[in-house]
């Protein structure tokens, strides 16, 4: 049984089709991330999930009933907002326990079950405090405890972490995912993020103009993207695009002369002289030592940056820009021309008018 | 700035003390004419400070023997107190749902635009009407008709005010609350209406100085002691055929008490909610 279902949810407001048409079942238990650039409709779509939206057209089911129409507070859901949305005016305590109260949870069972709460998130010398005087990273968690106390069927999580500073929204990140181990709730998470989609999700659905672009586990968005804008929107640096032509079987990068070999299992779907993208990770590409397998091609370094574990670097075939992320001691200079080398199994081809990969499964 | 040379420094509290001067020289020019004797004010080349202190204006004013130029003072002083005090009261209560409704639903805000643009009409524009309509309802020379009367002036003032106020509370912790399962009447009670109470206390003060000092329309509508409120009966004792201006000034340090005693009472609440948007999650 699906413990969310998202059934062809559209929402219109007036001339503006913010959703088109969203389909997603959720299996108990699992870990969605809608993750797309602003303005993509992923909050409206968890605004419509949490009720504080209505839409369109389409259902959503939680368990075996119908929510739409339902209340927020009858759909068996709890929330956590990108601005925390603690209550200023009361103890953090009372912000935890306040879901239960306004459920008539009797003052003890309350007090209870908001010291395990806490206990499980490390707030208990907190709890009599009021959220000002909380840091950012110990509201996150008073707003997630708010969440957590209730024990919903479905936590809705709008951009938690991106009030936070960077060294604590890592620290966040692996909070939430330890929760999530260990409590084994059914999330809804949105967020613009890449790297918190790929390290929390169990499934990503990367969202694109109120369609979902590609529904999958981070290792099939990764690996397997489906679209050009999914290719380029996951990881860090983004994918290489290049342009190419397909002569004999073989690739032909725009800009090189030296043909490169294609995957196998393009070869019966490209037609010889079709224009291509071809996509290859920053990550996949090393620099030829010689005696190298796999598809290799020239080209001039422009920019060398050393991050500390990778050297990402610049460089340029023709007209067309590459990326490299490359072993930190790698001996390359800015103006030297190298050869790069990739597997043929790792490149992605993509056709350029529908942005569409080439790839059947 | 950290480094500030001694010029510069100097020049600040000059300017502070500038701007206090011309703000409180009136105030204190008035205090000084009320405990003035008639002979020092009208001497010349005028006394700056009078030869001996003069409080007997103070005990005329406040005394409450019948038919005294003192009884109809304090007469006046509470009609005001009440006129002022009903129309804040009911200014507040109309216009807390209604700014919360224009803050939290943006399509219907020209609502309160169109209200406003209706406050920008001269009050001469509205008298014939307004005195039509109370004379219609029997309320011409009441405190009742009056506080009616200020409350369509204070009513948009305040909503406005109380808007900028929500406004500063964000939406979210009322979607929060809501999904933590409270009614609209509890999200209000014990979560909105809490964190507005600064900006409620400031709209509260500005309705009831506005309401206060308000002289137009009481001069209209009110015609004795049933009814007079402060500024009709101090511009009654310049009226006379020999107007004595210590009265007046006493009559409006007398006046200014009441407002003033509030704004004290009630000042942590006032600069909080002058500052108000210090609202955080």
């Amino acid at each position: 049984m699906s413990a969310l279902a998202i059934q062809n949810i559209h929402k219109r407001y007036g001339e503006v089709e913010t959703l088109k048409g969203i389909d997603i079942d959720l299996e108990s238990g699992e870990f969605l991330v809608l993750l797309g650039s602003s303005g993509c409709g992923k909050s409206t779509l968890l605004n419509i999930i949490a009720g504080l939206a209505e839409p369109t057209g389409g259902d959503i089911r939680i368990g075996e009933r119908s929510i739409l129409g339902a209340h927020p507070k009858d759909r068996d859901i709890a929330m956590v907002f990108q601005s925390y949305a603690l209550y200023p005016n009361m103890s953090v305590a009372r912000n935890i326990g306040f879901g239960l109260e306004m459920r008539k949870v009797p003052p003890a069972e309350r007090e209870k079950a908001v010291k395990e709460t806490a206990k499980l998130l490390q707030i208990e010398n907190l709890l009599a405090r009021k959220p000002s005087q909380l840091s950012g990273g110990q509201r996150q968690r008073v707003a997630i405890g708010r969440a957590l106390v209730r024990n919903p069927q479905v936590f809705l999580f709008d951009e938690p972490l991106s009030n936070l500073d960077a060294k604590l929204r890592m620290e966040m990140r692996t909070e939430l995912k330890r929760l999530h181990q260990m409590l084994k709730t059914t999330v809804v998470y949105v967020t613009h993020d890449q790297i918190e989609a790929m390290t929390l999700a169990t499934r990503i659905a990367v969202m694109r103009d109120g369609r979902i672009e590609q529904l999958g586990t981070p290792e099939e968005i990764y690996d397997r993207p489906a679209t050009l804008y999914v290719a380029g929107f996951v990881g860090s640096p983004p994918m290489n695009i290049l342009d190419a032509t397909v002569s004999k079987e073989q690739l032909l990068i725009l800009g090189d002369d030296q043909p490169i070999d294609m995957p196998v299992h393009f070869r019966s779907v490209v037609a010889d002289g079709q224009r291509v993208k071809v996509g290859i990770r920053p990550e996949a590409l090393r620099v030829a030592k010689g005696g190298e397998t796999g598809a290799q091609f020239k080209a001039r370094i422009e920019v060398v940056e050393l991050t500390g574990p990778e050297l990402v670097t610049t460089a340029r075939i023709g007209e067309q820009r590459i990326t490299a992320c490359l072993p930190p001691r790698s001996a390359v200079t800015a103006g030297e021309d190298r050869t790069f080398v990739v597997d043929v199994d790792v490149l992605h081809l993509f056709d350029p008018q529908s942005g569409r990969s080439l790839a059947t499964d | 700035m950290e480094r500030q040379s001694p010029l510069f420094t100097v020049f600040v509290y000059a300017a502070a003390l500038l701007l206090a001067a011309i703000i409180l020289a009136p105030v204190l020019w008035l205090f000084v004419m009320s405990i003035s004797s008639a002979a020092d004010l009208s001497t010349k080349p005028l006394n700056w400070w009078p030869n001996e202190i003069d409080l007997s204006r103070y005990r005329l004013l406040l005394s409450t023997i019948e038919n005294s130029a003192g009884a109809s003072f304090t007469a006046s002083l509470l009609n005001s107190l009440k006129v002022a005090g009903m129309a804040t009261l009911a200014a507040i209560a109309v216009a807390v749902p209604a700014a919360w409704a224009v803050s939290r639903t943006s399509q219907i805000s020209w609502s309160l635009y169109a209200v406003i643009a209706t406050y920008m009409l001269p009050p001469v524009a509205l008298a014939v009407p307004l005195y039509m309509g109370l004379a219609y309802l029997g309320l011409l020379n009441s405190v009742f008709g009056l506080a009616l009367v200020y409350l369509t002036i204070l009513a948009p003032f305040t909503t406005w005010l109380l808007k900028s106020g929500f406004d500063s509370i964000p939406k979210e912790i009322e979607s929060a609350a809501m999904i933590d399962g409270a009614r609209l009447d509890q999200i209000l009670r014990i979560i909105t209406l809490p964190l507005a109470a600064p900006v409620m206390a400031t709209s509260a003060l500005f309705a009831f100085l506005l309401a206060w000092d308000e002289f137009f329309y009481a001069l209209l509508f009110t015609s004795d002691l049933r009814a007079k409120t402060l500024t009709v009966a101090i511009s009654d004792l310049a009226g006379g055929r020999v107007s004595d201006y210590g009265l007046i000034a006493t009559a409006g340090v007398l006046a200014a008490l009441p407002p003033v005693l509030i704004g004290l009472v009630m000042q942590r609440a006032l600069i909080s909610g002058l500052t108000s948007g210090g609202v955080k999650g």
